[in-house]
């Protein structure tokens, strides 16, 4: 078996405990695991998870510059946005079922979507969206009281 | 193959940001929301049919309860995530190319046992880019022989 296609862009996710991560994230938010590379320990090396052709990397602390936001008191660096076709409450349920930290709950949002926020077990932030309204720039700038363009 | 999952990139000066990841490593701005005083309360990038999101350092108990969003520049260095690009081609240009423009390359483009050719690199304030261009279809047993590692499908 090859490989399915990559995405353009992933996202590596730092944890303590990549094993306990895993299991973790298929649970809560339906991923599921693709690759485990294991030491010769059977610790967790390099480890992918694929949510629809999304793609992320599971990893442990492997020097100075990778580190949990576990070891950080909850400071990230980086977070993850999901845009979901459907059921972004029912994915909050579950999510919250399996023990997520809420930071938002579901609302709607003035640029179109339905989202929620929350916070794994070692503090990753994590965003879930569905587009409830397609909008054009200027009417979010409108709905935002904000500017949005499309360059720098 | 465009992601449902999209990294958020957070940055002490995202204008700066913005403008380096243009000129370095060839990204485009597609979408720019600015506040008040015309600083950037948040940013999306393309490359390809990839997308990144940027923006500043925030956070409260208010906000965000007990997270906090900061740049590695404030964690001396620190990162909870690294970001992952997919070159369809010509990695060792874009190597080449990020460097002479400013970046830090923390790891040479190198074959990989995995089938990719990879190069590292920190953008300017310390966030880590690793670069990837397939260069062999492998299956998971020719990966196994090659490293000599254990991989599996599942725990």
């Amino acid at each position: 078996m090859s490989e399915s296609p990559r995405p353009g862009m992933s996202s590596g996710v730092v944890y303590r405990d990549p094993h306990a991560a895993l299991k973790w994230l298929e649970k809560a938010f339906g991923f599921e695991i693709t690759m485990v590379v294991e030491n010769e320990d059977g610790s967790i090396g390099h480890s992918e998870m694929r949510f629809g052709d999304g793609l992320i990397y599971v990893g442990r602390e492997w020097d100075e510059r990778h580190r949990s936001p576990a070891n950080l008191d909850g400071v990230n660096t980086q977070s993850l946005h999901f845009n979901l076709t459907d059921g972004v409450d029912a994915h909050f349920e579950r999510a919250v079922a399996a023990g997520a930290i809420v930071l938002r709950e579901p609302a709607d949002q003035f640029y179109g979507d339905r989202s929620y926020m929350v916070m794994d077990p070692e503090g990753h932030v994590w965003s879930f969206s569905q587009a409830i309204k397609a909008m054009t720039f200027d009417e979010m700038a409108k709905a935002g009281g904000r500017p949005v363009r499309d360059h720098l | 193959m465009p992601s449902p999952i999209t990294p958020v990139v957070f940055y002490r000066d995202p204008k700066a940001a913005l403008s380096w990841l243009e000129q370095v490593f060839g990204f485009e701005t597609s979408m720019l929301v600015t506040d008040e005083s015309g600083s950037v309360g948040h940013a999306e990038m393309s490359f390809g049919d990839g997308r990144i999101g940027a923006g500043g350092e925030w956070g409260s108990t208010e906000l965000l309860g007990p997270a906090l969003m900061k740049s590695p520049a404030s964690l001396g260095g620190q990162g909870t995530q690294i970001i992952r690009v997919e070159l369809a081609s010509a990695l060792d240009d874009h190597c080449a190319r990020a460097e002479a423009a400013g970046a830090v390359i923390t790891q040479r483009p190198q074959d990989q046992f995995y089938g990719s050719r990879v190069y590292r690199a920190l953008d300017l304030e310390g966030h880590v880019w690793c670069f990837d261009q397939k260069i062999a279809d492998l299956s998971l047993a020719d990966m196994e022989r090659a490293s000599g590692l254990t991989i599996k499908t599942s725990l």
